[in-house]
């Protein structure tokens, strides 16, 4: 059985702004969907929207196959870990993790067996007498994830949990919380802007752009067959290339000389796109283009070098990502193939991919 | 914040107690005091007819009226200065201080909890012209002290009494504000070679200002309003009315002289006078709170 | 400071010295003027060393006739200026607690004129509607009454502001988490509000209950009746005499007695005073 479904969610905010037109989703059981997009998208309010903390304007949502827009979120039965943990700074730990289990009336030992229990998975037996002012910041995402956990939701909710985090621990609770996750096998939607995060956490990612889901699907089917530029462009670091051109009897006509050879029948403006990864340095003859370089960022293991295509009236700039240090002199040109299997064309208009 | 319980009608219920005791004892006798400064009753208050602004016209015509407001402003400004002058110095000075700091601060708070009224009796007891220390010492000295029939050193004893009860407000005010100046100015200034009297000059006090408008407005509205008890305590206004400030004559007024309709024009005149220190206060409070 | 400079050092400790002694000056008067028998006062000149008569003054000012004028002791009044200055505080801090939840926490129709009804009285200390105030008080039949003592006094904008200040700080993040772990707005006002907001309510306890002991003015006029007569305003009717026959060392020590519990208050929780007097107004 499904787990969650959003069936054409909507949310108008009171002050008349139109946040989220209109969302569906159907979220299987032990699933980890990832909302991703950039600030301001609406990935928030769709979270909010499910835990209850935010009216929903328009559509059903269901959990477990049960209508809860009306319900409180105490009555949806998730939980939900927030950006800043919102933990209780005058309780300590303990009680912060019993709180929800008081107020549902659960007895005293029903409490203490669960809290101790959740506090030894997630290694918090030490410090389950401090109040949240002792802790670090680690510790203190944990005890808000064991606050979520002691409640055994049927949905876990994650508004970006770890966006307060140093890079390192970041990485590593990351970690955690898919393992802890896939042991629990609870429904889980987490939000994040970081595509890394949502890469290495989703089961199902979702794209929203202004409030509407660009796409969604596997972060594989998102990185190979993005349906839109902007996913193109949002998934995938550093960003894909995205030129504008126009598709002819030739094929994509990048410029007035320059086209690269493509049988379709679609005509007039579209994207063409190629991630820099994908492009190779080869020799002049057989190359595609040259890109007159501009700065190199060597990272040791790979290498990123920016630069310009001379496409005529305009300098279009494009990046490529070799493996291995590389050190090609400012200035110089490099020659690049773009080989046609990686090649990613979206209708200019709809933004659809062809 | 932007987060809120979605209940409709909880928050009435709790807005209520107050909505109520303010209802009751603030707007109604304010809204009474209104009325009443249209009205002129007779001693007895039997009858009263509708006299329009006359009260109003014969208020601003008395020169007993504008006296009192010579009395307020003396009174006032002599209190907030004296009172802002003697808490700036020892604030510096216990800001200096490194050892027994709290011991000074508990020495020179404790008047802000006393009384008014017992302040005034207090102080009263020192310049008794007949038997106060202070009063004997001053006549030894060749002041004739007589606060029962010289106003103008009734007005001192006042003052005096008022004062002491609020330095110790002032002081704690400029002592928060001393400390929250930051060390680093104080030290790139002594770097650049300015001395401990150039650098509170200089850096400090501009820094200090806010607090001292702030405290300025706030002894303003204090000298107005709280030191009733004072002025009644000791002088009654006297000698004559040297010392009947114009919360003390809404009072003498309104009780003693009973006269209503002057006392309640006098109430309005006041309200309007402490709307315009409060739309001040609610400025400043507003620069520094979002609302 | 930075440098240490010597002479400066000594006129900053001899000036606090010098401010504290000014400032305790009448304080020993006092303590001194209530050792000795009434007639020490006629003789021209108050005794500055402290006289034999300490015991009786203060038991008898306590436990007896006040003074002339005043037919109820010391003790008594006492306890009248303990019910007003509780009930005050307790009535402020329950209305002002209550009525700032409600206009942070919700949103109702009305919650502006709320507002600003409220602030209003930010307008009119008693002081100044004080005939008015009176003659309402006198038609409810309040005079010589605690509930007449008290009630006109409690609402108190001041307090509903800070409350106000206080809970607008409090994270949207801390409401949303309660509301998920079941908390409706009354668990979250006792559970996590309340707690929450301790210091600052311990602070407006301090200096209101010191607001509400020092009342003067209005439990003069409504109280005609000995029977509730607070400390602070019993001083006016012992001083209601005439000129000679004022019993100084009484007054004395009425006066010391009226100054002990707030004195005691502030000094004790010195603390917490400095921080809500302060943060009060920031
Ligand atoms: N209470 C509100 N009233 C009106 N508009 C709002 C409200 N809350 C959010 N919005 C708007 O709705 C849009 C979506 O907000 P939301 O908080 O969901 O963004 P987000 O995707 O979570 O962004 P971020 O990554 O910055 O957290 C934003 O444009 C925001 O300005
Ligand atoms: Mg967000």
């Amino acid at each position: 059985m499904s787990d969650v479904v959003l069936n054409n969610i909507g949310k108008t905010y009171p002050n008349g702004y139109h946040a989220i037109p209109s969302i569906d989703l159907t979220i299987e059981e032990g699933e980890f969907i990832v909302l991703v997009g950039p600030s301001g998208c609406g990935k928030s309010t769709l979270l909010r929207m499910v835990a209850g903390l935010e009216t929903i304007s328009q559509g059903d949502l269901m959990i477990k196959g049960a209508k809860v827009n009306d319900k409180e979120p105490a009555d949806r039965d998730i939980a939900m870990v927030f950006q800043n943990y919102a933990l209780y700074p005058h309780m300590t730990v303990y009680a912060n993790m019993a709180y929800g289990l008081k107020n549902r009336g659960e007895s005293k030992e029903v409490i203490a067996e669960k809290v101790t229990s959740v506090a030894n998975m997630l290694g918090l037996e030490e410090l389950l007498e401090r109040k949240p002012k002792q802790l670090s910041g680690g510790q203190r995402q944990r005890v808000a994830m064991g606050r979520a956990m002691v409640r055994d939701p049927k949905v876990f909710l994650f508004d970006e949990p770890l966006s307060n985090l140093d890079a390192k621990l970041r990485v590593q609770m990351r970690v955690e919380i898919r393992q802890l996750q896939r042991k629990l096998g609870t429904t889980t939607l987490y939000v994040t802007h970081d595509q890394v995060e949502a890469m290495t956490l989703a089961d199902r990612l979702v794209v929203l752009n202004k409030g509407k889901a660009e796409q969604i699907g596997t972060p594989m089917d998102l990185y190979n067959k993005p349906a839109t530029p902007f996913v193109a462009a949002f998934i995938g670091s550093p960003s894909m290339n995205l030129i504008g051109a126009n598709l002819d009897e030739q094929g994509i006509r990048l410029s007035q000389d320059l086209h690269l050879p493509l049988v379709h029948q679609h005509r007039g403006s579209v994207v063409w796109g190629i991630r820099p990864e994908h492009l190779d340095v080869v020799d002049e003859q057989n190359a595609d283009f040259a890109l007159r370089i501009q700065a190199v960022e060597s990272l040791g293991a790979e290498t990123l070098i920016h630069g310009t295509v001379d496409l005529g009236v305009k300098q279009e700039p494009i990046v490529v990502r070799l493996s291995g240090p590389h050190w090609p002199e400012i200035n110089s040109l490099l020659w690049l193939k773009a080989p046609m299997e990686h090649w990613h064309v979206f209708d200019a208009v709809t933004q659809q991919r062809l | 914040m932007s987060v809120y319980f979605p209940h409709k009608k909880l928050p009435y219920l709790l807005v209520l107690p107050q909505l109520v005791i303010t209802l009751i004892f603030f707007l109604w006798p304010a809204e009474q005091a209104f009325e009443q400064a249209f009205y002129q009753e007779d001693a007895f208050g039997l009858s009263r007819e509708f006299v329009g602004f006359d009260n109003f016209v014969y208020l601003f015509n008395d020169p007993q009226y504008y006296k009192s407001i010579w009395v307020t402003l003396v009174f006032s400004f002599s209190v907030a200065f004296s009172g802002l002058a003697i808490a700036l110095w020892l604030a510096v000075m216990a800001d200096r201080v490194i050892r027994g700091k709290l011991t000074y601060q508990t020495l020179l708070v404790w008047p802000y909890a006393v009384a008014p009224a017992l302040a005034g009796v207090l102080w009263w007891l020192l310049f008794d012209p007949s038997m106060g220390p202070v009063a004997l010492w001053l006549q030894y000295f060749g002041v004739d002290w007589n606060h029962f029939l010289n106003g103008d050193q009734a007005m001192t004893l006042v003052v005096i009494s008022a004062t002491w009860k609020q330095i110790s407000y002032n002081f704690l005010f400029f002592l928060a504000g001393l400390q929250a100046v930051p060390r680093s100015l104080i030290e790139a200034a002594s770097i650049d070679g300015a001395s401990p009297f150039k650098r509170f000059w200089t850096i400090v006090f501009p820094l200090l200002s806010p607090t001292t408008f702030f405290l300025l407005v706030i002894n303003l509205v204090y000298a107005f309003f709280d030191t009733f008890g004072v002025i009644d305590a000791t002088t009654q206004g006297g000698p004559g009315v040297s010392t009947a400030t114009m919360v003390y004559k809404v009072f003498n007024d309104g009780f003693i002289g009973l006269d209503m309709g002057s006392s309640a024009a006098q109430s309005v005149v006041l309200m309007f006078l402490v709307g315009v220190m409060t739309v001040i206060q609610f400025r400043y409070i507003e620069r520094k709170v979002e609302y | 400071m930075i440098e240490n400079r010597p002479w400066l050092t000594f006129i900053s400790h001899f000036s606090l010295l010098l401010g504290i002694g000014v400032v305790a000056l009448p304080v020993w008067v006092a303590l001194v003027a209530s050792t000795h028998p009434s007639s020490a006062f006629g003789a021209g000149e108050i005794p500055l060393w402290f006289g034999d008569q300490a015991l009786e003054n203060w038991r008898s000012v306590f436990l007896g006739e006040a003074s002339s004028g005043v037919d109820v002791p010391v003790w008594y009044m006492m306890l009248n200026s303990f019910i007003m200055a509780l009930g005050i505080t307790v009535g402020k801090l329950f209305i002002s607690l209550l009525s700032a939840y409600a206009i942070v926490f919700f949103r109702f129709p009305f919650r502006g004129a709320c507002f600003w009804v409220i602030f209003i009285t930010l307008m009119l200390p008693v002081e100044v509607r004080i005939v008015p105030t009176y003659e309402v008080v006198a038609n409810l039949d309040m005079l010589n009454s605690y509930s007449g003592l008290i009630l006109p006094l409690i609402a108190s904008a001041t307090a509903t502001f800070l409350f106000r200040q206080c809970f607008m700080t409090m994270p949207g993040e801390l409401i949303e988490a309660a509301r998920i772990d079941g908390a409706g707005p009354i668990r979250f006002f006792f559970d996590i509000l309340l707690p929450m907001s301790r210091t600052n309510i311990a602070a407006l306890f301090v200096i209101m209950f010191i607001y509400g002991w020092n009342q003067y003015l209005w439990p003069v006029i409504i109280t005609t009746d000995d029977a509730y007569y607070t400390l602070v305003m019993s001083i006016k009717r012992m001083l209601a005499v005439d000129q000679g026959d004022i019993e100084w060392n009484h007054v004395m020590v009425t006066t010391l007695l009226a100054m002990i519990p707030p004195v005691a208050v502030v000094i004790g929780m010195q603390k917490l005073f400095v921080k809500g007097l302060v943060d009060a107004e920031k």
